[in-house]
């Protein structure tokens, strides 16, 4: 017979005894009273339930994430990853599931690990938003002293701190951006593996399906076992045969709600296209870096460099500044061969006449026209400098962003484009987890070949909160690398548009680095447009083909 | 709790305890704190140690809060020197103003208010009466309460289950009444808190205890698949234990009984009889 253990706390008993000695002090009947009338306030009945809800009225939850709650405290015994797609408020089902296990007395000490840029946003979030006591780790006896940590895993897993942090027996943790913790080898996975908890939550919007390893290490850090022994693992999941069977031990301790799901009204995403037209210097560049490739690509002089002619290409449509710093980088190695050298001295000769920019100038005419907050997301740190400066020139106001960034640089940065700056330059690795839903235009002044990473850029402003339309526009320079991938490929598996969800279908078919993989193959081998475009094409097909056998599984699942 | 219920409660919070209200709204109040209060909330201990150390007057702040934004005055903001507070069930305030009730009004010794219509009879016995209001939590990867309410005669012994609803009926007073006597205990007070703790104990035993089995088998389910994570190593790792532990830490079934509050009533009528009439709070 299995019974609970007994407990009887004896705080009051001893006080009483001690009072019946002493004759007293003896309370008021009044109070007596309303202490049990809020005792009769704060019981909770049920086991299953939401009781949060009632405590933060001022905070509007939407059902897809009241159900999300739900189902990690009842089904799933608060062990979850939540990988909600970008934009649909995890921070909020966190923070709700967290609140819920904190009125019920289940959970005390928290460790909530986060990227450096969002520990401020973190704390001031759940304080203001659901009242629970979170602090920022700024000093190491914090771990100790306060119950609700945030701090970043870099901080974390060093000593003072790690071994502090071993110590104590949390009862939650968290961890946003979880999908970063996919390598079992990386000293960040390791630290987390070996945390004491009770209950654990994951945040991360990639799905991870199909990438079997990292689903394994990141399951292993939830609930080591649910599958199986790694060896096991790696030897039962090796066909696609199972991913079935998989895909429903996953789902036991997942959730990921889809934007095309849930029953909100979304803004719009207009997306435009905007076409822009080398000035003849830069079509010149272009065109001379595109002949490096014919000449040198496969020979043995280019290989041992790790840039590809497709680089400079890419960079070529983004700025003459970034064609600048790698050709310089080029430059500067020493065993090269002359004639190449030569060759690559030419072009940089054509890279400083380069007097115009024309979709510099295309950026700066937009944000003229559109006369409101504007984010700019480009690829290379040269293009990001160039343009600040382009802009100051023309009495613009623009600031940049960019991962490397403190994480008190990073809170000013947002807070400085929200106040004062009209502009808001971003690279890629700045894209995570900052929320700008003030913001409606968003330029991709280049485009990332990773079809995630676009959309972790359209979801800064396309997500919960977020109350009007969002205007997204696609700059792509006519005849180039770009033309191709916009038209030929993301435009054709409609990657921006209102149909999202799609995302994930294609990511089921492939994975994001394997996409990227053949995009880059494809235009470096490749011997003339017509050759990208079709296989291009194919590459479509076979997205879409992945589609249609998502659609007709689900459809399957439904009779 | 309603909105209602919240201004209702504070104002018997901080009328009980010496702070008047000075100024009223269906949606706020306007309090003087007592110095205890200013002391318990609002968090200035070096003002207080301050101003003992020169001995100096006290002058304990004002608070005002605001429990129906709409029916609150409109210039509730700057009506008063200090900043309004909003309350409402969630907000960290009233759990505060609620953990202070409860240690304010943890023990009383109360006696039954007997109204006598005859002079000529002889003085009345008044029995002594243990009461325990009991918070009972059934713990494991979920919790539930219930509240037990349980009163003891500590002359022959009876017990009765759902005391304080009985007891909300009587007048009572905090001195004993003229012309009335207390009987002595035959079992002491402090033997009386055990019997209550052995019977509610034994209460719950009874009980149908499902979730724990529940439970239970989940801890199994976990450990074994946590077992089944290691079988490839030949001897189980540290962290295998350390991750078992952290699995029956969070499974483990547990109840806690916890006293919220208690205490002596000397009681005239017997609280199953008792005449129940309409309270006025």
């Amino acid at each position: 017979m299995n019974m609970p253990e007994l407990s009887f706390d004896r705080t009051w008993s001893d006080s009483f005894s001690s009072r019946l000695s002493q004759n007293g002090p003896w309370s008021n009947w009044n109070l007596f009273r309303l202490a049990l009338q809020a005792e009769q306030h704060l019981v909770i009945n049920d086991f299953d339930g939401l009781e949060a809800p009632k405590h933060l009225p001022h905070l509007s939850i939407f059902p897809h994430q009241l159900e999300a709650a739900e189902r990690v405290l009842t089904e799933m015994n608060g062990k979850a990853i939540l990988a909600d797609e970008v934009g649909l408020g995890k921070t909020i089902e966190a923070g709700l599931i967290l609140k819920e296990y904190m009125i019920r007395g289940l959970v005390k000490k928290v460790l909530i690990l986060v990227p450096a840029s969002l520990v401020t946003q973190w704390c001031s979030e759940l304080n203001s938003k659901f009242f629970i006591p979170a602090v920022e780790q700024r000093k190491s006896y914090v771990w100790e002293s306060c119950d609700v940590i945030v701090s970043s895993i870099d901080t974390a897993k060093r000593e003072p701190h790690r071994s502090v942090i071993y110590e104590q027996d949390y009862d939650m943790i968290i961890i946003d951006e979880a999908h970063k913790l996919k390598n079992k080898n990386t000293k960040n996975y390791q630290f987390v593996r070996g945390l004491k908890k009770k209950f654990c939550l994951l945040l991360t919007a990639t799905p991870v399906q199909n990438k079997l390893s990292e689903v394994f290490h990141l399951i292993s850090i939830l609930k080591p076992g649910h599958l199986g022994n790694e060896e096991g693992f790696t030897k039962e999941f090796k066909d696609a045969d199972q991913h079935e069977e998989l895909r429903q031990l996953v789902q036991k301790v997942m959730i990921r709600n889809r934007r095309s799901d849930s029953a909100m009204d979304w803004p719009k995403r207009i997306v435009k296209t905007v076409e822009i037209e080398f000035s003849d210097e830069e079509m010149e560049l272009y065109n001379a870096v595109t002949a490096l490739k014919r000449r040198w690509n496969k020979t043995h002089e280019w290989s041992i460099f790790p840039f590809t002619v497709l680089t400079l290409q890419r960079e070529c449509c983004s700025s003459r500044e970034a064609v600048y710093m790698t050709l310089k980088g080029l430059l500067e190695q020493e065993e090269m061969a002359p004639a190449l050298k030569t060759e690559l001295e030419g072009i940089m000769e054509m890279v400083q006449n380069v007097t115009r920019h024309a979709k510099a100038e295309k950026a700066l005419e937009m944000v003229q026209k559109i006369d409101d907050k504007v984010i700019i997301f480009t690829e290379y740190r040269a293009t990001q400098l160039y343009l600040q400066w382009y802009f100051a020139q023309h009495g613009i106001k623009a600031v940049p962003f960019r991962g490397g960034f403190k994480r008190s640089k990073k809170d000013w940065m947002k807070q400085l484009f929200k106040d004062r700056a009209q502009v808001l330059i971003a690279t890629e690795a700045g894209g995570e987890g900052i929320n700008l839903q003030f913001c409606h235009h968003m330029i991709n002044y280049d485009l990332p070949w990773n079809p995630m990473r676009i959309e972790q850029r359209i979801g800064r402003i396309h997500r919960l909160g977020q109350e009007q339309d969002v205007n997204i526009y696609n700059f792509s320079v006519q005849n180039t690398v770009e033309d191709h991938i916009l038209r030929t490929l993301y435009q054709k598996i409609g990657l921006f548009e209102e149909v999202i969800g799609k995302l994930d279908d294609i990511l089921e078919k492939m994975r994001e680095e394997e996409l990227e993989t053949h995009i880059s193959n494809i235009l470096n081998h490749s011997e003339s447009d017509g050759e990208v475009r079709i296989k291009l094409e194919n590459l479509t097909a076979c997205i879409e083909s992945g589609n249609e056998e998502v659609e007709s599984r689900a459809a399957g699942g439904r009779a | 709790m309603l909105q209602e219920d919240v201004h209702k409660y504070l104002k018997t919070f901080f009328d009980e305890n010496d702070s008047p209200v000075l100024e009223e709204s269906p949606g706020h109040l306007h309090i003087q704190l007592s110095v205890d209060m200013d002391k318990a909330l609002m968090n200035r201990p070096f003002y207080w140690q301050y101003l003992e150390k020169i001995g100096g007057v006290p002058n304990p702040w004002k608070m005002t809060v605001v429990t129906d934004e709409n029916a609150a005055p409109e210039d509730i903001n700057k009506r008063y020197e200090r900043k309004a507070e909003a309350i409402h069930f969630g907000s960290p305030r009233l759990h505060q103003v609620f953990n202070l009730t409860k240690e304010l009004g943890s023990h009383v010794r109360m006696y039954e208010k007997v109204a006598r219509n005859n002079l000529s009879v002889q003085s009345l016995p008044l029995q002594p009466w243990l009461n325990m209001n009991m918070k009972i939590s059934y713990e494991a990867e979920k919790k539930r309460d219930r509240l037990f309410s349980v009163g003891l005669c500590l002359t022959n012994g009876e017990m009765i289950e759902g005391f304080y609803n009985h007891l909300k009926f009587y007048p009572l007073e905090p001195e004993i009444p003229d012309y009335c006597f207390t009987v002595s205990p035959l079992i002491r007070p402090v033997s009386g808190v055990e019997r209550i703790r052995e019977q509610t104990e034994r209460l719950i035993r009874q009980e149908n205890h499902t979730w724990a089995e529940e439970a239970f088998a989940k801890m199994r389910e976990d450990i074994e698949l946590l077992r089944g994570f290691y079988s490839d190593s030949e001897e189980l790792p540290d962290s295998y234990h350390s991750e078992k532990e952290a699995i029956e830490r969070q499974y483990s079934p547990v109840v806690t009984i916890s006293v919220i509050n208690g205490g002596l009533f000397y009681l005239h009528q017997h609280p199953l009889n008792v005449k129940r009439f309409r309270q006025h709070w």
